[in-house]
Formats: C-alpha cells, structure tokens, sequence
C-alpha cells in the first residue's frame, strides 16, 4: 500500500525538538483557529479538514509512545513523499473488520497504528474529536413542495442521496433536522445530523406572508365600479372570486385556507389583492364610452382626492 | 458546506436512500438526546436563557431544529475548546452574525 508520508510537525508547525508542552500549546491554538463551528458556513467543511488533519498530527506526537514510533522513521521523510511501513510498523491491533466504522484518519496513519485507535480521548486532555459531523446546508424549495408537503430528493456533498420529506409548516429559513444521516461517529461515537435551511425560490404568482399567500388580481376598471365574477388560479386551482362593485386597487378578497399549511393541521389564507389596469389602446367605442363617462361624472372634485 | 439538487432526470434511482423524515420541532427530551446531554443540563442551559423554546406552551413540541443546531454547536465549542457555555452561545450568536452580514454584501 503506497501512502504520502504526513509531516505531523509541519501541520503542528512545531520543530522536531518541541516538548510535550510545546506540542499541547501549538495543537490547542491550531485547534482554536480552526475549529469548524467558528467559520462562517461556506468555510465549515474547509475548516473541519483541517482540524482532522491537526487532530491525526496531535494524536501521535500527543503521545509520547506514537510519537517515539514515528520518529524513529527518521527525519528524511518530507510531506507527500510516497509512504511505504518500514517492516515491524504495521499496526498489531487494527481488526480489518472494524475498518469502515472508524475510518476518519489517513491512510499513513493507519499504516502505522491502525485504524482502531481513532479515539483521543485520554484522560486530562482536552477533546477535540467531532463524534459524527453536522452537514449543514441550504436547499432551495420552491412554494409548491411548501404547499403540498412533497419528498425531495437530495444529494449531499460527500455524494449520498437522500429522500426529504418536507414537513408541514415549513417555511423559508426553516431548519429541518434529519437525525443521525450526518457524518460517522468516529471510536463508536453517535453519528452526526444533517441540518437543512430552506430557501424558498420566489414564486411568480404567490408571495409569501407569515401563513399567508398573497397575489395580485388585476381587474378592469369596470370590474371594480361595477363588481364582477372572475375565474382565477389557486395553488388549489381555479375558483370563482366575487368582487364587490367598488373594490378599489389594494382590496384584499381572502380565500380562506387556501395559504400555506402550519404544522398543527390548518392553513393559511390566500388574499387576492386587487389591482385595476385600465386598456392602454382602448377602441373607438371604449373611447366614446370614457368620454361620456366623463363628462357626466358626478365626482366632486376634477381628480380623487390624496396624492 | 452546500447541497446540491440533483438533476431533473434522475435515472433509475441506484442508491437514494428512503424517505427521511425531517423534524421541525423537538420536544424537551427529543433536544435533550439530539444534543448528548441529560435533561438537567438543558434546564440548565435553559434557566441560563441560552436556550430558547419557540413559544411557552405550544404544547409538547417546543424547539425549533434550528435550536438542536445551534445547541449542538455551543456543546462541542464547550468540549472542544473548554469555553463555558455562556461563551459558547455569544460565539455562535456572532458567528451567525458574521455569516449575515457576509451574505448581505455578497448579495
């Protein structure tokens, strides 16, 4: 098995003469530096990297028996360099059916030590294992999968699929849990969960407000004097909406438990605001019509009032 | 960390594993075990004001998940780098923050 030789001073950045005290000092600033959960989340899994890196690197020169081991490979070794255990390093005790459960360390670490002894958590030492990464991410929705809680395929990053399904009540910038599909455990520990934040892709029709959807209802302006019956779309489908004669441009109509569903069971409203558009090119005969209108309008004033 | 769609034509699903159920919200106890630790310490950190229900008597289900993330990191913060778990909660809340502000000048 070639492997890269890993300079474990070098990811330390410590001299090969450092004492023990020096090698705490330097892993516990390392550690602190990059510690996953102090990065924003698009350097997180960059971060976690290297923190295994810098974990693998305290767990043999931490311990005075690795690290004397390691040493005793010699000083000539550079990073990267292929790797073969020279004869009597091979590992006594990694137990090759236990090698995928506890896998989180390099292959050059496991060509000395094994795989089975990924856990650090000796006594008075501060532990940095992460027992199973979080995998935190977005994932767009669109209003549609919110309305009808749909099963979502996704892809995580390491290339696994999962099936999602998108609980009642969602909202844009929910988080959803999905208990123990996060990273393995490493030395038997639990697994991690992933976290999911929506991110809900504006809709053309529908906007979103709390439980509430709200879209326009454009009406001619007889429509509105006069009142009228029209057909329009719900995300339930098409509905007749009565309009009370008079309804002015912002006048809500609300089509009761057609909005979003909330996680008890109900749902939202829909309000179908009204928005008068008036006929850019209006006809010769719409034109008669306005100009009549106009004369004979009984409005007090030669324009509404405000504004 | 991102999370790709995946394309629109998916060929004979090999290995999608079947459906999760995602949670919204955790009980006392489910927020308990979802971070590690036992209940006293979330009515701990709970009496510490670092953890917050969504609302008082909503009935059994009382955090978000967005909580048990949250919680999750102030716990390894606490074991990883010693801080306290006051200290835990103010670097989430700024690293959060940070993040904000981060998505609001990339926009």
């Amino acid at each position: 098995m070639a492997v890269k030789f890993r300079d474990y001073y070098e990811v330390l950045g410590v001299p090969r003469s450092a004492s023990a005290d020096d090698i705490k000092r330097a892993y516990r600033q390392l550690a602190r530096k990059h510690h996953p959960d102090l990065q924003p989340a698009a350097e997180r899994s960059q971060a976690a990297e290297r923190l295994k890196e810098i974990n693998e690197a305290y767990e043999v020169l931490g311990d005075a028996e690795k690290r004397s081991k390691y040493d005793a490979l010699g000083a000539n070794w550079k990073n990267g360099m292929d790797f073969s255990p020279p004869p009597g390093a091979e590992p006594g005790y990694a137990r090759a059916g236990e090698w995928e459960d506890v896998g989180d360390v390099s292959d050059f670490f496991a060509s000395l030590f094994g795989r089975g002894t990924g856990g650090r958590a000796r006594r008075g030492d501060v532990r940095v294992t992460i027992p199973g990464n979080d995998i935190e991410g977005e994932m767009p929705v669109t209003l549609e999968e919110l309305l009808r809680n749909t099963r979502r395929p996704i892809t995580l990053n390491g290339g696994r699929s999962l099936e999602v399904e998108i609980p009642r009540g969602a909202r844009e910038g929910t988080v959803l849990r999905l208990a123990g599909q996060g990273g393995p455990g490493v030395n038997g520990g639990p697994p991690g969960d992933v976290y999911l934040r929506l991110r809900l892709v504006p809709h053309p029709r529908y906007r979103v407000a709390g439980d509430d959807l709200d879209m326009d209802l454009p009406l001619w302006p007889w429509q509105a004097v006069l009142g009228a019956e029209v057909r329009t779309e719900t995300p339930d489908g098409a509905v007749t909406l009565t309009v009370p004669s008079g309804s002015q441009t912002g006048r809500r109509l609300r089509l009761r438990g057609r909005g979003l569903p909330r996680a008890d069971g109900s749902r939202g409203d829909l309000h179908a605001v009204v928005r008068i558009v008036v006929p850019e090119r209006p006809s010769a005969a719409e034109r008669e019509v306005y100009e009549t209108l106009k004369r004979r309008a009984s409005a007090p004033a030669d324009r509404p009032a405000g504004g | 960390m991102s999370v790709s769609t995946p394309q629109r034509t998916r060929p004979a699903a090999p290995s999608v594993e079947p459906s999760r159920r995602a949670e919204l919200y955790l009980s006392n106890e489910e927020l308990a075990r979802a971070a590690g630790i036992s209940m006293t310490t979330l009515a701990r950190l709970m009496s510490l004001g670092l953890v917050d229900p969504i609302a008082p008597g909503f009935g059994s289900p009382t955090f978000s998940a967005a909580t048990a993330e949250r919680l999750r990191r102030m716990l390894r913060l606490h074991r990883d780098l010693g801080v306290n778990f006051t200290g835990a909660a103010i670097i989430v809340d700024l690293v959060e923050r940070l993040e904000r502000e981060r998505n609001r000048s990339g926009r």
